[in-house]
């Protein structure tokens, strides 16, 4: 059976977030390399239909942090989802280019594992790391993004018949009422469960598995979540951590689990873009309860491991805007 | 100079009074109320976009707190508008701004805004001189003003592709940092755009950059005004020459420049300056509003089947919006029974058809892709 493979995370960083880092900086970080908190928000991946050609085009599988990014009460755009993360500036390139990138990547991986442990809770599977380093003079800001995701060994497989349409799976009913309780849910749920029986179809935050599954056969059971890919064929980044923390936590009944990748931000009532795939944990894990190693740094442009470079020159430098506004 | 314009605008905006009485039929100006109305309809139909509050010590204290400006992001843009290849008859439909047929009183300073004019049999745009169609032949510089300006400003400013930069961390590839592993889709044609499946139209290379398109009022235009803030397929911010590539050279370093965004104290964004707004936008509601009144009136008459046939003559977007899908026509007549011509909720929407002709690629008017 085919391997899943699942989308990375690009990061996307909106200007007004180095604007503010710029500020963070001079004011109140001055010297201090500390860690910090940061929280980011993705949400349903996006597809657009090229007018030309007619084809649908995925787009990118974003995860943006903006201008309130640093804000303690972080509020995600509407319909989106909010993430947490840890933030760390160094002050020279030397100091950002020598930093045990393993070290902080392991120092977070840690800290999700041992939260969906200790609370059972799914706040932290997406959390991600930033490591920056800010050249304020010249408007550049070198940044490097990692998103640790819990690496199964041997990797999940996909039944042949692959990713489906929700629709194969779903009727546009069920469909419809599980858009309905997911917008009428108090907070934004990036994961959660999906259950049909006689009553019909109903959700639940993925912390009452348990219990909200306790009657209902496996061929009712769904693993749902909001799936920022587009990509008819692979589903998101944040499914992994999901898969991991549904096999660590309920080991017997999640050999094989039918997933939900939720990609319906709006109700179109012809076209469900959301998709379905059962999936099964290729064997019994390895690593007898440990941590799973993790990965999750993002590439670079050029396909490599690898820093990124913001150059904010030329819409901050007061220089090159003049010489552009003739 | 560049700064002493924006502060004599920020002067101007401050001193001058805030528009009270709705006028938008007869010069297609605003009030911020109905600023407030047109984009609470917008982000309740088209929910990609929403309120900002923005900087709050530049808030303005004519609208609400939580309702200084509009914005959108992650708009996609396909191609730039320099190398648009103008072959597809029903992206033409979708404009709704040739003036063709209703050039009564020729006010030919609006010419400007008809961008796609030139290219129906009929384009009266001077403006337009060649045939569109050729610019995408013609080679590079000379003729194409968008990327000539773009080149001249390459040069002396440095502002360059991003690989130079890279150079100043050269020992910063770690591909040894962590395994390879297996269950990673491969991020270049999954993860940004699977090229493969696309038809490059001639020969130019098709990047998806998007765009957050913000929505602010001009207090002293009385009306929105656009901005927009640009990413490259990688997430990396666009540079001013690469933004102008998707505005149509007719605006490119005319009617849009970059300027501090005024709902923050640091940003700078592209913006299409708002003077000729309300008169543009006067003619088009002009036109709609006879339509729609006229759309409103047989429909009232005869129902469904005659204003369908009309619809898709003129391809009168309202009848879409009523009801958020093609298919209105049994709903709506019981949804605006009264003949009021157009509201004011639909300004905004109307704006971004404008707008649209402005940023042809940026895919700005949600509104008619849903």
């Amino acid at each position: 059976m085919p391997i899943v493979q699942f989308t990375p995370f690009s990061s996307l960083i909106q200007p007004a977030f180095w604007h503010e880092l710029t500020n963070l900086k001079i004011d109140v970080l001055r010297l201090s390399d500390d860690a910090l908190p940061v929280s980011g928000s993705y949400s349903t991946g996006r597809s657009v239909v090229d007018r030309e050609s007619g084809n649908e085009i995925a787009l990118g599988c974003n995860l943006s942090v903006g201008s309130e990014s640093f804000d303690k009460d972080y509020k995600a755009p509407a319909g989106s989802i909010p993430v947490s993360g840890t933030f760390k500036n160094f002050n020279t390139i030397e100091d950002f280019k020598a930093a045990d990138k393993t070290a902080l990547f392991n120092q977070e991986a840690e800290k999700i594992w041992d939260h969906i442990l200790k609370t059972r809770n799914t706040a932290l599977l997406s959390h991600f790391l930033l490591i920056t380093y800010a050249d304020l003079k010249k408007y550049k800001y070198y940044y490097w993004f990692a998103f640790p995701a819990f690496v199964s060994k041997p990797a999940w497989e996909i039944a042949e018949d692959g990713w489906r349409d929700a629709t194969d799976q779903f009727s546009s009913e069920a469909l419809s009422s599980i858009h309905t309780q997911f917008h009428s849910h108090p907070s934004p749920l990036p994961f959660f469960l999906v259950r049909s029986d006689s009553n019909g179809t109903s959700i639940a935050p993925v912390e009452s598995y348990a219990t909200f599954f306790e009657s209902t056969p496996p061929s009712s059971q769904t693993i749902a979540f909001v799936d920022p890919s587009a990509n008819p064929t692979n589903p998101g980044w944040p499914l992994r951590n999901l898969l991991a923390y549904l096999r660590a936590l309920y080991p017997e009944t999640t050999s094989t689990v039918r997933v939900l990748c939720w990609r319906d931000a709006e109700l179109h009532q012809s076209t469900w873009k959301s998709r379905f795939g059962v999936l099964e944990a290729g064997g019994v894990s390895s690593n007898g309860g440990g941590r799973p190693s993790a990965v999750g740094w993002e590439k670079n442009p050029q396909g490599k491991l690898g820093p990124r470079v913001a150059d904010l020159a030329p819409m901050m430098d007061p220089t090159m805007l003049a010489n552009q506004a003739v | 100079m560049q700064a002493l314009q924006s502060h004599y605008w920020a002067v101007r905006d401050y001193l001058s009074p805030v528009l009270k009485e709705s006028k938008f039929k007869e010069h297609g100006r605003i009030t911020p109320e109905e600023f407030v109305a047109a984009g609470d309809f917008l982000a309740y139909k088209f929910p990609v976009w929403t309120w900002e509050k923005g900087d709050a010590s530049k808030g303005r204290d004519y609208l609400p707190p939580d309702k200084q400006y509009l914005v959108t992001r992650g708009v996609p843009c396909l191609r730039r508008a320099t190398s648009l290849a103008y072959t597809d008859a029903d992206e033409d439909a979708e404009r709704l701004l040739s003036f063709g047929d209703s050039s009564g009183p020729g006010d030919e300073a609006d010419e400007w805004v008809e961008t796609h004019a030139g290219r129906k049999p009929h384009g009266d745009s001077a403006a337009n001189p060649g045939d569109i169609e050729d610019i995408p032949d013609l080679d590079g510089e000379a003729d194409n003003v968008a990327s000539g300006i773009g080149g001249l400003s390459l040069g002396p400013t440095g502002a360059v592709e991003e690989t130079p930069d890279l150079d100043d961390i050269p020992d910063m590839d770690e591909d040894d940092l962590e395994e390879k592993d297996e269950a990673t889709a491969p991020t270049k044609p999954s993860g940004l755009v699977d090229t493969s499946n696309i038809e490059v139209a001639k020969g130019n290379l098709l990047q998806v950059r998007t765009y957050d398109v913000m929505i602010t009022y001009d207090k002293y235009y009385q009306t929105p005004r656009v901005w927009l803030i640009g990413y490259d397929e990688n997430g990396k911010p666009l540079t001013p020459p690469q933004i102008f590539q998707d505005i149509s050279a007719d605006h490119a370093h005319k009617t849009v420049t970059i300027e501090q965004f005024i709902h923050s104290a640091s940003l700078q964004a592209a913006s299409v300056h708002p003077c000729k707004h309300a008169s543009v936008m006067k003619k088009v509601i002009e036109r709609m509003n006879n339509s729609v009144v006229e759309e409103q009136l047989s429909r009232r008459k005869s129902g469904g089947a005659a204003a369908n046939s009309k619809e898709t003559k003129k391809k009168w977007p309202f009848a879409r919006k009523t009801s958020g899908s093609g298919k209105d026509d049994r709903s709506a007549p019981g949804e605006e029974d009264e003949i009021e011509g157009m509201r004011v909720d639909f300004y905004l929407v109307v704006f971004l058809k404008f707008i649209a002709s402005i940023v042809p690629t940026i895919e700005v008017d949600s509104t008619t892709s849903f």
